[in-house]
């Protein structure tokens, strides 16, 4: 009976004990891996420095010469065997995870941008449509055309009309003209246009609504509340393999206390999206007064693009 | 007895024309005695002409139809003409005040003349609250916004042209003897303001001073770590610089 109680004793004496190991060997490894993965990514100069201190450390009365060259033999080794391969899995993991992290960011704001997209403003349209009911009475032909221009307008601005091959700039030319007509039907001797742009660069790659933005904002920011109104001109060009498009308007100005609004910080969201650091949007104001929206991005022409229909 | 008389304010010359044509036909004595393609004008014309009744579209450039209104209600009977604004309708059917919706036409503008035929000749009631209250919707653009005025948008010489930069796109400023750096994910612009100046007109939620030399965008602060002297550093999100965090500043920063 004794004897069983003092086997019993020794039994979880026992098993403590091998419990302690077990977290000792747990801990051990851990902590060798995480010497591991240090001695995997850490520089080779660093690396020497510490070889350096530690040799220093092993001569004095204190330290041990054998397990100094011990381990000074032992990381190197590991360093040339092990090192690079240990180093090229850790930063396969990290860029994985990166990786993960980027696509979901940029799913999130391409649905986002859908959204923003999607927003067809309600008083231009209800503004055009009262105008069309009134040209039907007194000029039936000059109704069906804003009537057909406000249908191209909206079949490029809802994204699910959106056609494809949308994205050139002659496209977006197209229907920022359509856009354009309208508003000058609205606004008749108060808003003048130009367009500038250079058929080899109609082909050329543009996001599509990008410039449709910093045309709305032109008019309604610059023009519209400008008694006499105004004019807006649209500009391309290429320098340097950068496609430059211009807005530029003789309106009120900027006021810098107005936030830059959905818009431009969308315009400015998708560039970076698209093209990193090659892309900007920039907001000038001229000394002849008014504001100068560009939006400089690579130049892509499509090379087929002339055969093409 | 006077022909009662009418002004319309509409800038799309357009939708003058609409107005003019039926409200012929709905109120054949009305006398539409002067036109106005602006909120000065409507104004202008109004004191000129003395008319009765004022048909006022709400956005305009110079006044809008509210601020317009503001300047008219007691000499005249008002009318609102508006394509679409939800808030003003919303404000408008409470409110003893008439309201048309573009295109202008039918019944309801009958409706509208009946009910001005009565009011011709009587004082205009007072409605000057409610025109306050219009004034202060949030995300009208023609009326002042009630938010205080924060700078939203830097001014840089950059060259030979005055650029705008967005207070959005800034990582930080930077005091630099006379000057402050502007640091964008792209480029590094130097302006004339000083730091100080800058720090009072921003948006204390938008940037947090750091530094007795910085001030840093809220989004743009991806991680803080300490330095081997034991400092708080600041990374800022692409871009490579670290940011010191003086003492006196780093209490925003213990929960982190």
């Amino acid at each position: 009976m004794k004897k069983s109680r003092l086997t019993a004793a020794g039994y979880s004496n026992a098993k403590g004990a091998l419990d302690i190991v077990r977290e000792i060997g747990e801990i051990t490894a851990t902590l060798w891996w995480r010497f591991f993965d240090w001695l995997a990514q850490v520089e080779w100069r660093k690396l020497v420095i510490i070889w350096l201190l530690v040799m220093i450390f092993g001569m004095t009365p204190f330290g041990h010469p054998e397990q100094t060259g011990a381990f000074i033999v032992l990381s190197l080794g590991l360093k040339v065997l092990a090192g690079g391969k240990r180093r090229a899995e850790l930063e396969a993991r990290d860029a994985t995870t990166h990786a993960d992290e980027e696509g979901l960011e940029r799913r999130l704001v391409e649905a986002r941008m859908a959204a923003l997209q999607a927003q067809v403003e309600p008083h231009f349209l209800f503004n055009t449509l009262a105008l069309i009911g009134q040209l039907i009475e007194t000029d039936p032909p000059q109704a069906a055309r804003i009537h057909q221009n406000l249908i191209d307008y909206l079949r490029a601005t809802l994204p699910q009309m959106r056609a494809r091959g949308a994205g050139t700039l002659g496209r977006q030319i197209e229907m920022s003209r359509a856009y354009l007509a309208i508003m000058q039907a609205r606004m008749r001797a108060r808003l003048a246009v130009s367009i500038d742009v250079p058929d080899e660069m109609q082909s050329a790659t543009f996001p599509v609504m990008m410039l449709q933005i910093l045309i709305e904002n032109a008019i309604k920011h610059g023009l519209e509340p400008k008694i006499a109104g105004g004019r807006i001109d649209i500009r391309a060009s290429v320098d340097n393999q950068v496609l430059q498009v211009d807005v530029l308007d003789d309106g009120i100005g900027f006021n810098v206390h107005a936030g830059d609004g959905l818009g431009l910080a969308n315009v400015r969201e998708r560039l970076r999206i698209l093209y990193g650091n090659r892309a900007q949007l920039v907001i000038e104001a001229p000394l002849t007064g008014g504001t100068r929206a560009s939006i400089r991005l690579p130049y892509a022409p499509d090379i087929f693009a002339g055969g093409a229909p | 007895m006077n022909r009662p008389t009418a002004l319309i304010a509409d800038d799309e010359e357009g939708m003058r024309e609409q107005l003019r044509t039926r409200l012929r036909d709905a109120w054949p004595a009305l006398d539409i005695v002067a036109e106005a393609a602006n909120g000065i004008e409507a104004v202008a014309l109004a004191g000129q002409h003395q008319p009765d009744i004022v048909f006022l579209d709400i956005r305009m450039p110079g006044l809008s139809g509210i601020e317009a209104a503001r300047l008219l209600f007691r000499r005249c009977h008002l009318v609102f003409v508006t394509a679409y604004d939800q808030y003003a309708i919303e404000a408008f059917e409470q409110g003893a005040l008439d309201y048309l919706m573009k295109p202008v036409g039918g019944e309801r503008l009958k409706t509208t003349c009946a009910r001005l035929q009565q009011l011709v000749g009587r004082q205009p009631t007072d409605i000057e609250r409610q025109l306050q209250a219009l004034l202060a919707q949030p995300g009208r653009p023609p009326a002042a916004p009630a938010a205080p005025d924060y700078l939203r948008w830097i001014q840089a010489v950059v060259g030979a042209n005055l650029r705008m930069i967005s207070t959005r796109e800034v990582l930080y400023f930077q005091a630099d003897e006379k000057y402050t750096r502007v640091q964008t994910g792209q480029s590094e612009v130097l302006i004339r303001k000083p730091l100080k100046e800058l720090a009072d007109e921003l948006d204390p939620d938008e940037f947090w001073r750091i530094h007795r030399s910085t001030l840093v965008r809220v989004d743009a602060i991806e991680g803080i770590t300490r330095d081997l002297r034991g400092r708080q550093m600041l990374k800022v999100r692409n871009h490579p610089l670290l940011l010191e965090v003086s003492r006196g500043h780093a209490g925003r920063f213990q929960q982190m």
